[in-house]
C-alpha cells in the first residue's frame, strides 16, 4: 500500500488537518466518512465555498476541492489557492485528461476522479500533507497519454510504468511486470509527477513538491532544469 | 484497490465500475483454444478505400459537361474577339483615315471608332475573362454609335470603308450577346441593319441599285457573325452531350465496382464469420457439442464475441478501434460483467487487420471475464496501447493466443498471477 510508506512520516505529529470543499452535501459526508477511517487524519471544515471554509479553519493542511462548484470550473480558484501555498488536492467527476492535466498546471498537489475510492483518497491527502506525489490511475493515464508537444520528457521506464499502473492499478502487478520491486515502480511514477511541476504557471505547492522530491532523493536538482532555480528561491523553511 | 493484489484475495468490488454487476453466467472459465481468425482477406472499408477508381470514380474533367462545354466554348470566344478587334483595327481604321479629309464630320467619326474600339476592348476582355459586361447598355450604347456615325460619314462615304460601323460593328454585337439565345443576335443585328435603312431613306438614297448593295451589305455584315455564334453555340452543345454520356458510363462503371467489392467484401466476411462461429453451430448442430458442456458454452460467449466484434469492425463510426472494443464490453456487461473503459487519447487512423490484431485477443479475454474488467485504451499517433485486467478464474495456466510480436508490430503480452489475468496489446508505429 502506497500510503503506507507516507504513513511513517506523519505518524507521531498532530492529525492532518483537511478541509472538504463540494457542493453536493452527500459527497461531503462521504468523503468525510472516508477519511473518518482513518485516525491520521482530521476533517475541520466543510462546504461549499472555498474562501468561507478556510476562513473557518485557515489552520488545514490539505484542501480538498471538487472542481465543479454550482456548475463552473473552478480552475482560476484553484490556481488562487495553490499560489497562496494551499495544498489543494482536486476531485472530480471530469476525468477527461485535459482537465486533469490543466489541475495539475495550476497547482494541484493531485488529481483524484471520484471514482477512485477510498484508500486513494486517504494515500493522497496523507502524501499531499507531507508535500510528496501521490498518482492515482486515472492520473497515470493522463500523463502517460499527455498529447500536449511541450509535455514533460518522461524516460521509458516512467512511461512504461505510468502506463501499467494505469492499467492494472496494482503496484505489485507492475512490479512484477517490469521485474523491478514495488519501490521502484513507485519511484518511477513519482518522478514523472515531480517532472510535471515545471509545466503550467509557478505556485508554492509545486516548490514545495519538487523541494520534498529533492530532499527524498527522488530527483536531483539538475533533473528538473529550469524548475530549479525556482525551487531554490521558493523553497519554505524547514 | 491497492498494491497488495499479488498477496491479497480478488477484492469482492472492482475499484471503478462503469455499471452495476448483473447475474454472472455460469461456466465460462476454463482453458481457451484460440484459433487466430484469418486475416488477409480484404474486408471492411479500409480495404476500399485503397482502390481510386472506389474512392473517387470519376477522373477530374470528364465527370463535369458544363465544366467541359466551358472549355469548347474558350476557343470560340477567343476566336470572336480576335476577329471583331482584328477588323476593327485592320479594315475600320484604314478606310476612317483614308477618308479622313473627304468626311463632312471627321473627328465625330475618328472618336466614334476609339470608343468602340475602348469599349469593345473592354468587352472582349471581360467577355475571356467570364465576367461579360451587361449586355443592354453596352449593346444600347453601340447602337447609338452606330446612329452617330452613318448621319456623320455624309451621303458619299454610305457604302465606302469610310462607314466603318456597317461592317465591323456586327463583330462587336456579336461579344455582347455571345452566349444568349440567337434571337438576340438577330434582334441586334435586325437593329444594325434598321439603322441604316433609316438612313438610306433619310437621305433618299433609294434607287433600286442601292437597295439592292444595301441587300448585299446586310448579308454580308451579318452571315459570318451568325454563323459564328451558331457555330459556337452547337459545338459547346455537342461537347457537353458528349461529357454527359462520358460522365454517364464512368458511373455505371464505378458502380458496378462498387458492387463487385461490396460482394468480395461481404463473401471475405462470411469467411470470418464461419472461423469465428462456424465450427462451433455445427458441432451443436450436428449433436457433437453438449450446450450444459461449460466448455461448450465458453466457445460460445468467444464465437458471440467475435462476431459481436465483426459487425461493429464494418460501422463507419469516427473512433473505430475504442467502437469495436466497446462492442466487446457491451456484450461482457450483457453477461454479467463490470466493466470498466477507460480510454486517454486519439488513436489514428488504422488499418481494419491492424484494429483486428489489437482488439481480438482482448475480446477473446472479455468473453471469458467474470466479475469485472478493467479495459484502458492509451493512445498516441505513433503508438496504441489496449489493455484489459480481469479477477484470475483460475483454470491450467498457458491459455490464450501465442505471446509476442507480429508482421505487423503488434505485440500482444498475456499474464495472470492468480489474482489478475491481464492481456495487453500494443502497436508501434514501425
Amino acid at each position: 500500500m502506497d500510503a503506507d510508506a507516507v504513513a511513517e512520516s506523519v505518524t507521531g505529529g498532530p492529525p492532518v488537518g483537511v478541509s472538504i470543499v463540494d457542493d453536493h452535501p452527500v459527497v461531503v459526508d462521504g468523503v468525510r466518512a472516508w477519511l473518518a477511517t482513518e485516525p491520521r487524519l482530521r476533517v475541520l471544515a466543510t462546504g461549499d465555498d472555498p474562501d468561507e471554509v478556510l476562513r473557518a479553519a485557515p489552520e488545514v493542511d490539505v484542501v480538498l476541492l471538487d472542481l465543479r462548484l454550482h456548475g463552473r470550473m473552478v480552475l482560476d480558484k484553484l490556481a488562487e489557492l495553490c499560489a497562496a501555498g494551499r495544498r489543494v488536492v482536486v476531485y472530480s467527476e471530469h476525468t477527461d485528461p485535459a482537465t486533469m492535466l490543466a489541475a495539475l498546471d495550476a497547482g494541484a498537489v493531485a488529481f483524484l476522479a471520484k471514482h477512485e475510492g477510498r484508500e486513494h483518497c486517504v494515500a493522497t491527502v496523507l502524501a499531499a500533507a507531507s508535500d510528496r506525489p501521490y498518482v492515482p490511475p486515472a492520473l497515470a493515464g493522463a500523463m502517460v497519454g499527455d498529447p500536449r508537444p511541450d509535455r514533460p520528457a518522461l524516460s521509458d521506464k516512467e512511461r512504461e510504468a505510468l502506463l501499467l499502473w494505469f492499467q492494472s492499478m496494482s503496484k505489485a502487478s507492475v512490479a512484477r511486470r517490469m521485474r523491478i520491486s514495488e519501490h521502484t515502480v513507485k519511484q518511477y511514477v513519482d518522478r514523472a509527477r515531480i517532472k510535471y511541476t515545471r509545466a503550467g504557471r509557478p505556485a508554492k505547492t509545486k516548490a514545495a513538491l519538487l523541494a520534498r522530491a529533492i530532499e527524498d532523493g527522488l530527483v536531483r536538482p539538475e533533473d528538473i532544469g529550469i524548475y530549479r532555480s525556482h525551487a531554490a528561491a521558493d523553497r519554505p523553511t524547514p | 484497490m491497492s498494491t497488495e493484489l499479488g498477496t491479497a484475495p480478488v477484492p469482492a468490488e472492482p475499484p471503478a465500475r462503469r455499471a452495476p454487476a448483473g447475474p454472472t453466467r455460469p461456466g465460462q472459465a476454463g482453458p481457451a483454444a484460440y484459433p487466430r481468425l484469418p486475416t488477409s482477406e480484404p474486408a471492411g472499408t479500409d480495404e476500399l478505400a485503397a482502390y481510386p477508381r472506389f474512392a473517387d470514380p470519376e477522373p477530374a474533367g470528364v465527370g463535369d459537361p458544363a465544366a467541359v462545354a466551358r472549355a469548347s466554348d474558350r476557343g470560340a470566344r477567343v476566336a470572336a474577339v480576335a476577329i471583331a478587334l482584328a477588323w476593327h483595327l485592320a479594315v475600320g481604321l484604314p478606310g476612317v483615315l483614308t477618308a479622313w479629309s473627304a468626311l463632312p464630320a471627321a473627328p465625330l467619326v475618328g472618336g466614334a471608332w476609339l470608343l468602340v474600339a475602348v469599349t469593345g476592348g473592354l468587352a472582349g476582355y471581360r467577355l475571356l475573362r467570364g465576367t461579360p459586361l451587361p449586355a443592354t447598355p453596352l449593346a444600347g450604347l453601340l447602337l447609338a454609335v452606330d446612329a452617330a456615325v452613318f448621319v456623320a460619314v455624309g451621303d458619299r462615304h454610305l457604302f465606302t470603308a469610310a462607314n466603318w460601323v456597317w461592317s465591323g460593328l456586327a463583330w462587336f454585337l456579336l461579344l455582347t450577346v455571345w452566349g444568349r439565345p440567337a434571337t438576340r443576335l438577330l434582334v441586334l443585328l435586325a437593329a444594325h441593319s434598321g439603322i441604316a435603312l433609316a438612313t438610306l431613306a433619310g437621305r433618299g438614297v433609294t434607287e433600286p441599285a442601292d437597295l439592292a448593295r444595301f441587300a448585299m451589305y446586310v448579308y454580308g455584315t451579318s452571315s459570318l457573325p451568325v454563323a459564328v455564334f451558331v457555330g459556337s453555340a452547337a459545338i459547346a452543345w455537342l461537347a457537353r452531350d458528349r461529357a454527359r454520356t462520358a460522365a454517364a458510363v464512368g458511373a455505371v462503371a464505378a458502380e458496378r465496382a462498387a458492387a463487385e467489392r461490396a460482394q468480395q467484401a461481404r463473401q471475405a466476411r462470411l469467411a470470418l464469420v464461419d472461423a469465428a462461429a462456424g465450427t462451433v453451430l455445427g458441432d451443436l448442430a450436428a449433436g457433437r457439442a453438449d450446450p450444459g458442456d461449460p466448455e461448450v458454452q465458453r466457445r460460445c460467449a468467444l464465437a458471440a464475441a467475435r462476431l459481436r466484434r465483426l459487425i461493429a469492425e464494418s460501422d463507419d463510426v469516427p473512433d473505430p478501434l475504442l467502437h469495436e472494443l466497446r462492442a466487446a464490453a457491451d456484450l461482457a456487461e450483457r453477461a454479467g460483467v463490470a466493466i470498466d473503459l477507460v480510454s486517454v487519447g486519439v488513436p489514428p487512423p488504422l488499418p481494419v487487420r491492424l484494429r483486428r490484431r489489437l482488439a481480438e485477443p482482448l475480446a477473446a479475454e472479455l468473453a471469458g471475464a467474470r466479475d469485472w474488467a478493467r479495459l484502458t485504451v492509451v493512445a498516441g499517433p505513433d503508438e496504441v496501447t489496449v489493455g484489459v485486467v480481469t479477477p484470475d478464474r483460475g483454470g491450467p495456466a498457458g491459455t490464450g493466443p501465442p505471446v509476442g510480436t507480429d508482421d505487423d508490430g503488434v505485440e500482444h503480452a498475456h499474464e495472470r498471477d492468480g489474482v489478475i489475468r491481464w492481456t495487453q496489446t500494443r502497436w508501434r508505429r514501425a
